[in-house]
């Protein structure tokens, strides 16, 4: 059984803070892996760890089998991996399009024709065939998720991470990025989501862990985490954003 | 009273010599300090400690000493060690060094003002550093440069006037020979003051009109 993503005892700390420790997660091709926790609980860390933004101080990452390191080609890694920002991080000085078809360009090598022909597909997918003009401070939080959505598609990635997609957006254009995710889940996208979306978790996830301390406290279907969580701590943070 | 300009502007043509002479050596420090000033930003943000302390160093002794007295060593110290510059050369050194040191710090503060998410953008769609810095970062920290080099480029073009010292004639030491012979001071110094105005807000106008461009992209 090989997963595209393995990590094993992998240990990571910011000076004096442990963010993660011992942690130990794998991920099998196609799989939808939501992750929940209270905030400071490493789950962002996870992400930026699978992709090196951060690297490890201790433990094994695997990337569809390959062990990935500092010395790794670093760049074809993360060409591999979209990556979805809580703040979006689109590039201000292009258009939606402009943001899609900049790493195809740069990184594939792509010609512009072929690269603008993926790009406007990609963001036809997400539902933003009339903004391809657009500068990123047109468009709207929802919008701008989206058009990073497709910049990461782009790439045309084994992988897709989710870092707190949803979070910086204001309620009513939750819906419009969550019907993205959930359309790419569909597609059979590999996908890792950092989410206070319950209902999402519920709704696509195969596997729902809660993370706590930099460590997973419990991990299991939504059914099981949801309806019939067995450790205390998950127990007491559920309650808590239920209300 | 008895202000005379008509003499002055019989001299007109030499002083207008000697703005050539300095936009000449404004041009060249600007251009050479501009390249120390990019350089020097990349070395103090780079991760190589080094190349980091280099940069750091340069700044700090370049923006602790007086102009005029990196000028001074460049031409009238030097030669005791056996290095020997033309003042032209040590002019537009001296100034280009001077001025590289604030760049840097410009360039530096621009390159961080960007939003660290964009460098984890770049980097996560598979880009490498020097594309990331390049296509991402750059743009956006030009724009954020553009009013404190403005400001910059202006200062080089009046520290310009220190190049006199070092028996360069520009502007101001053309006014200075004129006023050997006439005596005429305050004519002289008043129409050098209008000469550099002039010189300056061309130059502001022109950064004007390229920072409205640049902020409707």
């Amino acid at each position: 059984m090989s997963y595209i993503v393995e990590m094993q005892n992998v240990y990571k700390s910011f000076g004096a803070v442990d963010v993660l420790k011992d942690f130990n997660l794998n991920l099998q091709e196609g799989e939808k892996v939501v992750i929940i926790g209270p905030s400071g609980s490493g789950k962002s860390t996870v992400l930026r760890c699978i992709n090196h933004l951060e690297p490890i101080q201790s433990g094994k990452l695997y990337f569809s089998g390959q062990q990935i390191d500092e010395k790794s080609d670093l760049c074809q890694l993360r060409a591999q991996i979209g990556m979805v920002f809580q703040r979006f991080n689109l590039f201000p000085h292009k258009t939606a399009l402009e943001n899609v078809i900049e790493a195809p360009l740069v990184v594939k090598g792509m010609t512009r024709a072929a690269a603008e022909q993926n790009a406007l597909e990609l963001l036809q997918k997400v539902g933003l065939s009339d903004k391809t003009g657009s500068y990123p401070r047109e468009l709207s939080g929802g919008q701008q998720q989206r058009v990073a959505i497709a910049r990461a598609l782009a790439m045309n990635p084994k992988i897709m991470l989710f870092d707190e997609p949803t979070s910086a957006l204001d309620p009513e254009l939750v819906g419009e990025v969550l019907l993205t995710m959930k359309a790419l889940a569909e597609d059979g996208m590999t996908m890792v989501v950092v989410t206070h979306e319950m209902g999402f978790a519920r709704e696509v996830s195969d596997r729902v862990i809660f993370m706590d301390q930099g460590v997973i406290v419990e991990e299991g279907s939504p059914t099981e985490i949801f309806e019939y969580p067995q450790q205390e701590r998950t127990k007491s943070f559920l309650k808590r954003i239920r209300h | 009273m008895n202000l005379d300009y008509s003499v002055i502007l019989s001299k007109l043509p030499i002083l207008l010599d000697g703005c050539w002479v300095t936009l000449e050596i404004s041009f060249f420090s600007l251009l050479l300090g501009m390249i120390f000033g990019i350089a020097g930003a990349l070395c103090r943000i780079s991760s190589n400690p080094l190349l980091t302390s280099i940069a750091f160093f340069y700044v700090w002794i370049i923006r602790g000493t007086p102009v005029m007295v990196q000028l001074f060593i460049l031409y009238f110290g030097l030669p005791q060690l056996g290095i020997k510059l033309s003042s032209m050369t040590a002019g537009i050194l001296g100034l280009a060094i001077n001025t590289g040191a604030y760049i840097t710090e410009i360039i530096r503060a621009g390159i961080q003002a960007v939003d660290k998410g964009q460098m984890e953008a770049a980097l996560s769609v598979g880009m490498n550093y020097r594309q990331a810095m390049v296509r991402i970062i750059g743009p956006q920290a030009t724009k954020i440069c553009i009013p404190p080099l403005v400001n910059q480029f202006i200062m080089t073009l009046k520290n310009s006037s220190i190049a006199s010292l070092v028996t360069i004639t520009e502007l101001f030491r053309t006014g200075e020979q004129i006023i050997y012979t006439t005596f005429r001071s305050f004519e002289v110094y008043t129409i050098i003051a209008v000469l550099y105005l002039i010189m300056n807000s061309v130059f502001m106008i022109i950064a004007d009109n390229l920072e409205k461009r640049m902020a409707r992209q």
